[in-house]
């Protein structure tokens, strides 16, 4: 390409640059606050979307990424939870909710689920918060994050909230993987864009991997959906040019762990 | 004064008759009656001279009144009375020798009551032969009574009388006098037993000894406690004390020699009884014989009424629930993890995970509960309790809401009924063939009765002294901790509630107080309805560490699967104031038919080794068999009921129970004089105080009963007669002077 020509696409590069700031950069990195008023609970399970505050990484670097907890909404919830409602006996609340760790009402929501992970950070009290949460019953469900930097930052909140239990990956007979579907023929749900670039993984992160907390009775209590893009699978459950073997998968996924959540 | 004008006394006049024993003919009076009344007017007329009429009317008046009283002693007026006769009669003194006349300082009861009896008889009574009798269970006859402590280790009026009655039916008998405190321990004298003994026609006198009120001592009047419990439980004692003052104790419970329990007691109120909760937590399988006691108070002398035992036997079982649920939510999942860690509940549970596939946990063996829900009697009686959660009334057939009725009904076992958007009324249980079973009129199906409203919940007054509601042995501490939770996350209405269902818990929301959790008897079990899928609030919003939601369903799911009875049972009865043991075995089958074909022996042994048999005998109800035995001695006594078919034994049921016999008499000791007044009344008799016994001897000398003759005492001749006399003929002469005209 000439000079010149390179020299053209910069002013585009800033305002593309921009837009993508504005459109991530709404909410204040340390108290992301996304709250709606008050309601009776429309059903025995809600979508609940965990808004966390971004380390280093997201708020730093090319283009601000504070608010990766957004992605995929709210196409994703809004799919999913259709799904719960069509494959399942579950009484599903059409819209999801979106909570902080701080949030009260997070303990009204047994099950709860975190995107972007690698990007997240979770302060002492916020980490104390999730520990209380999942202690007492509560479920996590993480997923789309990729490869070996964004795990170190996942892990690193993660050791907060439990610094003694460790992160293992869930047994092929573990009842996730049977309570409802029997996945036992697992693959890497990609991201959508691999319908352009035919690829399946991001950064470093190849092989995907299914791994968990337990508590001391045996009960999985965080599934973590590492190298993976389950979130993407349901919000492009729409689109055409999406796999649909993924999306029928990612549905299955999120079914079994929501199952699961409700029966141990 | 009446003595002295009429000869006799009142009391003689009171039980004779009077008859006129002149020989004249009966109409001999009459004339001469209207002879008068011809002469005197005559004479009057026409000797009246000046006199106005009522001056003659008087005089003729007196003069009448004279003749009558003439003619009144020329028919001889006797008191005729019957009377025992000499010699020909023997009366019954019955002392009460049970131990509880042993009471009283410095006197006992029993020397009061010896006292008593030995005045009832008179030195100028008629001769009138006596029996003795020593009364306790039975009546015992002796030749005397001898001034010896009293040790019969019961009291049964009702079969002593009868006893007595019984052996003199054939010979006079006038009267019984009968000397006691009244303390039945037989429980008193029912109106059949009652009318037995008034049949005889004999009147019983009685003489009431000992104080109805004794300020100085409390007594342990009842422990109410569950008989078998689950090891690990917590069982609750309901504690009575029985006082006649004020006072502060400590109420204790021991397990044998190990104090488990010690709460201070206020007896506050002057009189009467105070009633209060223990909380008896039984790790170890096995019989538990409880010892209560409560702490002596100032001036206090009768201990043995401060302690009782009873014996709880926790069963090394486990017991089996299946929660039948139409729809994954969070209730279930938490209730599951709260019960968890139950080793003597099983939870099977079958949940409805999409319209087509079941999902089961706490199974047993792939086997079970693969075909859905049971759709036999022997796969449902299996379990102790049956739960069902948020599911149509229309996902069972026909068949299969029998067989849940029957459970219920039939098997004894409980049923528990949660809310849920497909629950109750919604899912059209209401109109389903287990309605009646339920505590509770559902609404139809048209009206969406549930709702997903937080709401509070609060005890009603029958659930603060519920155990399996129970948070802390205090009560208070109990009320607050209820008062305290988080809102639940739900709750339906019920309808109306069924006329024995109770309320135990209430929800407190939005449209005001609604039942939350009832429960009734239906049948030989029993059924509950919570109201809410959403107690799992609890748990999530109280910290880690607290147990209340854990504790709640580990609670409330004994509960259902303590009354649950086994399909064999063995049923021992006769504590400590019986003399015999009724043993009552029960054989079923696995769907709990009847079984008749097998015979039936008990080995009962005693806790120092001694054994023996009992062959047990069919009973009127098919399966049933009973028998007895008598205890010699006192302690834990072991049964082993054995049910054989062919030679072989077929089934084996256990039970045990605590025999003391003799203490009955240390409670309930005070003096009850009501029963002993309506013994009187009943009879004929009469009720007399130690202190005034002075009517007894002439109630004895004029009985109706026995053999008896009549005694004829003339009373013409008595000073009132001449004195009227005197006073008619007096009173003419002084108006013949005062008015000089007749």
């Amino acid at each position: 390409m000439p000079r010149k020509a390179r020299k053209a696409y910069i002013p585009l590069a800033v305002i593309l640059s921009l837009a993508m700031a504005a459109a991530f950069g709404q909410a204040p990195a340390e108290a992301p606050v996304v709250k709606r008023p008050v309601r009776e609970a429309p059903g025995e399970f809600q979508f609940v979307r965990l808004a966390y505050s971004a380390n280093s990484y997201g708020r730093g670097g090319w283009g601000r990424r504070d608010q990766m907890w957004r992605t995929d909404w709210p196409d994703a919830e809004h799919h999913f939870s259709r799904g719960v409602d069509r494959l399942t006996r579950i009484e599903v609340a059409e819209s999801g909710r979106i909570l902080t760790p701080l949030d009260d009402e997070i303990y009204d929501y047994p099950w709860i689920y975190a995107v972007e992970v690698g990007y997240w950070y979770l302060n002492d009290q916020e980490a104390g918060r999730i520990r209380d949460y999942l202690l007492r019953g509560g479920f996590l469900m993480v997923d789309d994050f990729h490869g070996t930097w964004e795990w170190a930052a996942f892990v690193e909140s993660m050791e907060r909230v439990f610094p003694d239990r460790p992160i293992v990956d869930i047994p092929e007979g573990d009842e996730a993987f049977h309570v409802h579907y029997d996945l036992d023929h697992k693959i890497q749900i990609p991201s959508r864009m691999f319908t352009y670039s035919g690829v399946t993984w991001e950064k470093d992160g190849y092989t995907p991997h299914w791994r968990g907390i337990y508590d001391d009775d045996g009960r999985l209590m965080v599934a973590i959906n590492f190298n993976m893009d389950i979130g993407d699978a349901w919000e492009h459950a729409d689109w055409p040019d999406y796999p649909e073997n993924m999306t029928a998968l990612a549905y299955r996924f999120g079914i079994n762990y929501l199952i699961y959540a409700m029966t141990h | 004064m009446f003595e002295a004008l009429f000869k006799y006394s009142r009391a003689d006049y009171a039980r004779s008759e009077l008859v006129f024993s002149g020989d004249w003919p009966v109409w001999m009076p009459y004339v001469l009656a209207i002879a008068a009344i011809i002469g005197i007017t005559t004479l009057l007329y026409y000797r009246r001279g000046n006199a106005r009429w009522y001056q003659l009317a008087a005089i003729g008046s007196l003069q009448l009144g004279m003749v009558a009283l003439v003619v009144w002693v020329l028919l001889q007026p006797t008191l005729a009375t019957d009377r025992l006769r000499e010699g020909e009669n023997t009366i019954a003194l019955v002392l009460d020798s049970s131990a509880s006349m042993s009471y009283g300082a410095p006197e006992s009861r029993f020397q009061n009551a010896l006292q008593s009896l030995s005045g009832a008889l008179q030195d100028d009574a008629p001769n009138l032969s006596v029996r003795h009798y020593e009364l306790g269970t039975t009546a015992r006859s002796v030749e005397s009574f001898v001034a010896s402590a009293p040790t019969a280790e019961g009291t049964s009026v009702a079969t002593s009388l009868t006893g007595i009655l019984e052996e003199a039916r054939f010979s006079p008998l006038p009267a019984v006098v009968l000397s006691s405190d009244g303390a039945d321990t037989s429980g008193g004298i029912s109106s059949d037993e009652m009318a037995e003994i008034a049949a005889f026609g004999v009147p019983v006198h009685t003489i009431g000894v000992g104080r109805e009120v004794i300020p100085e001592d409390i007594e342990l009047a009842d422990v109410t406690i569950p008989d078998k419990a689950l090891p690990g439980s917590t069982v609750s004692a309901r504690v009575t004390v029985l006082h006649d003052a004020p006072a502060s104790t400590n109420v204790k419970v021991y397990d044998g020699d190990e104090l488990l329990q010690l709460i201070p007691l206020e007896l506050a109120s002057e009189a009467g009884t105070t009633t209060a909760w223990i909380d008896v937590e039984l790790a170890e399988a096995g019989p538990h014989q409880l010892n209560f006691s409560v702490d002596a108070v100032s001036g206090e002398s009768e201990f043995r009424n401060n302690t009782r035992s009873t014996l709880v036997n926790v069963a090394n079982q486990e017991y089996r629930i299946l929660y039948f649920e139409g729809e994954p939510r969070w209730e279930y999942k938490f209730m599951r993890r709260a019960v968890g860690g139950d080793e003597d509940i099983s939870l099977a549970t079958l949940l409805r995970v999409s319209p087509n596939k079941f999902y089961r946990q706490g199974i047993a063996n792939p086997e079970q509960l693969q075909d859905g829900f049971p759709a036999s009697r022997d796969e449902l009686f299996a379990y102790d309790a049956l739960i069902i959660g948020s599911v149509e009334a229309a996902s069972l057939s026909g068949e299969q809401q029998e067989i849940i009725r029957d459970f219920v009904s039939e098997r004894g076992g409980s049923l528990l009924m949660l809310a849920g958007p497909n629950g109750l009324g919604n899912g059209g249980w209401g109109q389903s063939l287990i309605a009646d079973v339920l505590p509770a009129r559902l609404p139809p199906t048209s009206i969406d009765s549930f709702h997903r409203k937080k709401a509070g919940v609060s005890l009603t007054s029958q659930g603060v002294s519920n155990q399996m509601l129970r948070f802390d042995s205090d009560t208070d501490l109990n009320n607050q901790a209820w008062r305290e939770l988080p809102e639940i996350a739900d709750y339906q209405l019920t309808g109306n509630l069924k006329p024995a269902a109770v309320t135990l818990l209430n929800a407190e929301t939005d449209v005001g107080q609604i039942p939350l959790l009832i429960g009734q008897p239906f049948g030989n079990g029993n059924a509950y309805i919570l109201a809410t899928g959403g107690t799992w609030r609890w748990q999530m919003s109280l910290p880690v560490e607290d147990q209340k939601h854990e504790t709640f369903w580990r609670q409330l799911l004994r509960a259902l699967v303590a009354t649950a009875p086994e399909n064999v049972s063995l049923v021992a009865d006769g504590g400590s104031d019986s003399g015999t043991i009724a043993l009552r075995a029960e054989f079923r089958d696995d769907a709990f038919r009847p079984v008749d074909d097998i015979g039936v022996t008990t080995i009962a042994s005693h806790e120092n080794g001694e054994s023996f048999s009992v062959l047990m005998q069919p009973g009127d109800e098919p399966g049933v068999f009973s028998g007895e035995i008598e205890p010699t001695i006192s302690g834990t006594w072991f049964f082993e009921a054995v049910a054989e078919r062919n030679g072989e034994p077929v089934a084996v049921s256990r039970s045990s129970i605590l025999h003391d016999s003799g203490q009955s008499e240390f409670y309930g000791f005070r003096k009850n004089p009501g029963l002993l007044q309506r013994l009187s009344e009943a009879t004929g008799g009469r009720y007399f105080e130690t202190d005034d016994l002075s009517a007894l001897p002439d109630l004895l000398r004029y009985s109706s009963s026995g053999i008896t003759e009549t005694e004829y005492r003339s009373v013409w001749d008595a000073p009132i007669v001449f004195l009227l006399l005197l006073m008619l003929k007096a009173g003419e002469w002084l108006l013949r002077r005062r008015w000089s005209s007749i």
